[in-house]
């Protein structure tokens, strides 16, 4: 016992010391070595040299949100370093959608002075948590899946821009193509307990109570893969089945039972399940804030490196992509103004302005850090399980 | 894994107690004199001594603000293994609920301290009001969740509290949404406030969980070498005999489960204020997970054992292996000290290691011959081993790297199995396995990796010291 | 009624899969008194190499050789695969801690569990893949009871799990190796004085445990389509509450255990309130526990002194 206290002291000192030694090693070896990653080459690339941190859940529960994230923004930062000349590299963080991981690594990208700006990170929870201490270290972060309300309009998350529209655009759009074109008398909505969902559920529940339908109001972790104890609630009755949910593969098995028990109800997924390679339930509705990009003609070289890099991508890439793809031109217009520092970075990002982008609609940030003119574009899903535009905004 | 010397004596025999002095093992020349010079300064000193270091690290160091919440971390999840250390180690009862009382500091801490109860004004008492009123209503807590260790015992107690720390998750994600916010949390708490001070600082958070540290180890150390420690290990080691001992079996895994509760409640107030945010996914079973590993790792039982693991296991994880540079260090820094460690005599070390390098050289000069697209890829991260023409990167390095990582694990099960002469002939090749897979693949995927080299220090750490790094060999009685 | 049916049949269904894989919790737990935390993951691993095998036969849309022949093989493959890598797992992790204090072989079973998910993160990536039965099996095969339907799919799963849990039960009782694996079980020691071969003992068991895993998870990826890295997690929490809840140990309990957990998930999610189903089982579960401390059929262990 005696011993090993001061077994603790020694290992405690020496733990501490080595961390702190190989941690600002590694700052400079990690600059070092970044210039390998620059796909222009050219000389002058070197003078416009930074890093983007991205903090999304890269293993656990929903890796599969965050390894698309990763793969888009590995791509948006490989074209622009082309198109650029910039030598602009990325730092993964993995959050595993905690937020007090997403704490831990923002104070490594906020201590990493080569990080100018950061994508990220995916979750509202995260961004809560996280946004003061962004805010205070003046780094610009930009969040491609973040879209709780409140974010931007507490006022708490100063440098905090995301390119996706926001719960109460997107969740009352939803509700009210429900009433006025399914005309539903009663409909099931099931919430995935995550934030994202109950965050729509709460947008969406006052038209459907204000139009006098009928509401089932159900809950399901996004853990589980069987829905078949929740589809034997469907009654005849119920012709609508919301599922605000933001993993696609879980609403296509949710269709499944459907289908297994013989249930007619129509599918209407918003934009976590917009994945035209996972969610193909024939007859099924899905919202998104953003054209499909597998269907824009200027797209198509960047959905052709997605495909490789990450063949089943559905809607959390593309925002993705923006995000980074803004911080990148931010990146070099304070170059050609002087400096990519963090200041510097943050006003161009302020100062997007951008005609066209990825997601087929103009970027330009508001004061409060959300896309000026949101869009919304919903689509039904075909035999073939292609996605058909129904009507857009 | 007999490791006891011959002359020792039976398992369970009263000369085991006996002899248990002379057993004391030091290592050998000076640093067993520097053991035992340390073991004569007594426990006071050499615990002010670990304070004064910690306090004086980042004073003297100087650490930027992702070492600093590293260091918080650290200091939470060693914590955390102290508290957990009261029901598991001494008292023996395995309890896998013990994350909801975190949860229920953090939680407890934010309704006092945040606009969700008595709206619009809501509660926001002062920290020294708050966290002891949290404490108590853990230890109460502890009390409820402990009731059933009256008459479960083993692991049937494990998932009954493994069901009630799931129940806490559940219920702070779906109960009362406008109080405890569902998913969304509780956000725009108070910082720890009190006495006209307010800690806003990673660094003041730093200190006070170290105040807090020091605090419980003294009041738990108290505790061990008081009466209740020696019944909680009596209780430990044999009900029947301590009840006959007229130990009150009953209410001394309450008071485990009570105690233990506190400490984890006051991590999770300061916690909480630190954040100044609470979520229920940080309250969930990954967490509990690392909190064990950091007990066991350190060694269950031990003080200083459940201190250095949580501290270890938070360290390694969050300061070193987040970033792929550090965890290269890491990686190969790790084979090459396991290799000098355990491979004797030194002209085997001399011949694994030079062997490697030069097979390596062969091997890629082959290859490279051969196809010299095979060996044209450049990582990103860390390329010092590709420029020296030593380790096998393709340009498309992904399906490369995925077959070389299943022909490790492959290699080191393999390795387990053969001994002597092919043991360090097979090592050459796994070792450059080892290379190419890092180089080609993990190196690339540091998140990934990061999980993958938690799992790996998991089993070879257990499999070393099955006891923990400072834990004490026990004696099973049979 | 229809519903109390329906209810009836998917709780069975996702019961089976639970009971299943409480089994080799079960067994593991009875030789080595090891809570393999690491078992749901090879559950996991056991329904990627169905689904591969499925490929190989050209994949759910394009079927080269009749469908049960297809599902045999996925069950065959799965199986005996998942079988040896649970004995290797006990080889290589397991073994060097079998006199180290009960508590560390929980942490390698993490640390191995951490290995096999990122193992298969870093092969096969994050992304879902799809059994798509339905494409070679189709909904319409299906008994009809009124306005239940009950697919054949269902029926397979609910009949195969209690037919290799009976099977299982033959072996334990009736077997030599199951008569080496209960006096392993009651004393190791005295066991290996009587010259049975523990480590072949053990080996055997982890390997009927894994197998059941692995087929678990085959019938999982059939019954429910979509299969990742982390699937094993909540259905290894789950199968250990069986385990437990039937008396860990005993066959017939994480039987009974397993198929109770999962009507009283679909019955409490059909009648009561799915966004408590959880917050419900597990209270249940903890008063149910609190009364009957061994579990449904657990023997209560005289303490020897």
């Amino acid at each position: 016992m005696k011993v090993r206290m001061s077994l603790a002291a020694l290992a405690l000192t020496a733990l501490v010391a080595a961390g702190c030694g190989s941690s600002n090693s590694s700052s400079s070896a990690s600059s070092a070595s970044s210039t390998q990653a620059a796909s222009g080459g050219s000389s002058a690339s070197k003078s416009c040299a930074a890093s983007i941190g991205i903090e999304a859940p890269l293993t656990g529960q929903v890796a599969v949100l965050g390894q698309e994230q990763l793969a888009f923004a590995k791509l948006a930062i490989q074209d622009d370093n082309k198109a650029n000349g910039t030598n602009i590299t990325l730092v993964q963080g993995d959050t595993q959608l905690m937020p007090a991981q997403a704490t831990t690594v923002t104070q490594q990208f906020i201590s990493n002075s080569k990080i100018v700006g950061v994508v990220g990170p995916a979750g509202s929870q995260e961004v809560e948590a996280v946004g003061p201490l962004f805010g205070r270290a003046g780094l610009a972060f930009i969040s491609g899946s973040a879209t709780n309300p409140t974010l931007t309009t507490s006022g708490k998350n100063a440098t905090f821009f995301r390119t996706v529209s926001r719960d109460d655009v997107q969740g009352p759009e939803d509700a009210n193509f429900i009433v006025k074109t399914l005309h539903p008398k009663a409909l099931m909505i099931i919430d995935d307990q995550e934030v994202y969902s109950t965050g729509l559920v709460s947008a969406m529940l006052p038209v459907f109570q204000k139009a006098g339908i009928k509401v089932d109001h159900e809950s399901v972790s996004q853990k589980v893969t069987d829905f078949s104890s929740l589809v034997a609630k469907v009654t005849p009755q119920t012709t609508v089945v919301v599922l605000p949910w933001q993993v696609a593969a879980n609403a296509q098995q949710f269709g499944k039972n459907l289908a297994q028990q013989h249930k007619n109800a129509t599918i209407v997924g918003t934009d976590g399940t917009f994945s035209p390679s996972s969610f193909t339930t024939a007859g099924s509705y899905v919202s998104s804030f953003g054209p499909d990009i597998t269907a824009i003609p200027a797209d198509a070289s960047i959905v052709a490196a997605a495909k490789q890099a990450f063949p089943k991508f559905g809607t959390f890439g593309p925002p993705v992509y923006a995000a980074t793809h803004v911080l990148d031109e931010a990146i070099a217009t304070a170059c050609k103004s002087g400096s990519p520092s963090r200041d510097n970075v943050l006003s161009a990002v302020k100062a997007t302005d951008e005609s066209s982008s990825i997601l087929g609609q103009p970027i330009k940030f508001d004061s409060k850090g959300d896309m000026e003119n949101a869009k919304w574009f919903l689509f039904k899903i075909d035999k073939s399980g292609k996605y058909n535009l129904v009507t857009g905004s | 894994m007999a490791v006891e010397p011959k002359d020792s004596p039976g398992v369970g025999v009263d000369e085991w107690v006996a002899r248990s002095v002379e057993r004391k093992e030091y290592m050998p020349g000076w640093r067993g004199d520097a053991q035992r010079a340390l073991e004569r300064v007594g426990w006071w000193p050499r615990l002010g001594l670990a304070a004064a270091v910690g306090v004086f690290i980042p004073l003297v160091i100087g650490l930027n603000s992702f070492q600093t919440q590293v260091g918080i971390d650290a200091l939470l999840l060693a914590i955390l293994a102290l508290g957990l250390n009261v029901s598991v180690g001494w008292a023996g009862l395995l309890d896998l609920g013990y994350i909801a009382f975190y949860g229920f500091g953090a939680y407890g801490f934010a309704l006092l301290s945040s606009n969700q109860l008595n709206p619009p004004n809501g509660i926001h008492w002062p920290a020294y009001f708050s966290i002891p009123l949290v404490m108590i209503g853990a230890a109460v807590l502890g009390l409820c969740v402990g009731w059933p260790s009256r008459r479960l015992i083993g692991d049937y107690l494990a998932i009954v509290t493994l069901f009630f720390g799931e129940a806490f998750v559940e219920f702070t994600n779906n109960v009362a949404p406008s109080k405890l916010g569902g998913p969304n949390g509780i956000f725009a708490l108070d910082p720890l406030h009190g006495f006209h001070v307010q800690i806003l600082t990673p660094t003041g958070y730093f200190y006070v969980l170290l105040a807090l540290l020091v605090a419980s180890m003294a009041v738990l150390h108290m505790l061990d070498t008081s009466r209740m420690g020696r019944a909680w290990r009596a209780v430990r080691e044999d009900p029947l005999a301590a009840s006959a001992m007229t130990i009150p079996v009953n209410r001394v895994k309450l008071m485990a489960f009570a105690i233990g509760a506190m400490i984890a409640a006051m991590a999770g107030a300061v916690f909480a204020a630190q954040q100044t945010s609470v979520f229920p996914t940080d309250f969930d079973t990954p967490y509990l997970i690392l909190i064990y590993a950091g007990l066991i790792l350190g060694g269950a039982g031990s003080l200083s054992g459940a201190v250095v693991g949580g501290l270890v296991v938070s360290i390694v994880l969050d300061g070193f292996l987040r970033s792929p540079n550090q965890s290269g260090y890491i990686f190969y820094g790790v084979i090459l000290v396991t290799l000098l460690l355990k491979l004797r005599p030194w002209s085997r070390v001399a011949f694994v290691i030079v062997g490697t390098i030069v097979f390596g050289f062969i091997v890629h000069a082959i290859v490279g011959a051969i196809w010299p697209s095979a060996t044209a890829g450049i990582t990103g991260a860390n390329n010092t081993w590709t420029d020296l023409h030593w380790a096998i990167v393709p340009a498309n390095p992904v399906t490369f790297g995925n077959i070389c990582f299943v022909a490790l694990l492959c290699m080191v099960v393999v390795l387990a199995q053969v001994h002597h002469r092919w043991r360090t002939i097979l090592l050459i090749p796994t070792l450059y396995l080892a290379a190419c897979a890092w180089e080609a693949r993990l190196s690339q995927v540091p998140a990934i990796t990061r999980l993958l080299l938690l799992g790996a220090i998991l089993i070879v750490v257990m499999a070393w010291r099955p006891a923990g790094l400072l834990g004490a060999r026990r004696v099973e009685i049979v | 009624m229809t519903k109390f049916i329906q209810e009836l049949v998917n709780g069975l269904t996702q019961g089976g899969l639970y009971a299943l894989v409480a089994l080799g919790y079960s067994m593991v737990y009875g030789v080595l008194k090891l809570l393999n935390f690491a078992h749901g993951d090879i559950y996991m691993v056991g329904a990627f190499v169905g689904y591969f095998v499925l490929q190989w036969f050209g994949g759910p849309t394009a079927l080269a050789v009749p469908v049960p022949f297809v599902i045999l093989a996925m069950f065959l493959v799965a199986g005996g695969g998942m079988g040896a890598l649970g004995v290797a797992i006990e080889r290589f992790a397991y073994r060097p801690l079998r006199d180290a204090p009960r508590i560390a072989p929980l942490i390698t079973a993490l640390g191995v569990s951490f290995l096999l998910e990122n193992t298969m993160l870093l092969l096969f990536g994050a992304s879902f893949r799809d059994y798509n039965t339905s494409a070679f099996i189709p909904y319409s095969t299906e008994i009809r009871i009124g306005g239940v339907h009950i697919w054949i799919v269902q029926i397979m799963v609910i009949v195969l799990s209690v037919a290799l849990m009976y099977g299982l039960q033959v072996l334990v009782t009736r077997t030599q190796l199951g008569r080496q694996m209960r006096a392993v079980a009651t004393d190791r020691e005295a066991a290996e004085m009587l010259g049975i071969n523990v480590d072949y003992t053990i080996s055997a068991t982890f390997f009927l445990g894994s197998a059941l895993a692995g087929i678990a998870g085959v019938m999982a990826g059939l019954a429910f389509n979509e299969i990742y890295t982390l699937m094993g997690f909540i259905l290894g929490l789950k199968a250990f509450t069986a385990a437990v809840v039937g008396g860990i140990g005993s066959i017939p309990g994480a039987m009974l255990g397993g198929f109770l957990i999962g009507l009283a998930e679909a019955f409490i999610t059909g009648y009561v309130s799915s966004t408590f189903t959880n917050l419900i089982v597990f209270g249940i579960l903890i008063v149910f526990m609190i009364v009957r401390p061994t579990g449904l059929l657990g023997r209560v262990q005289l303490q020897k002194v």
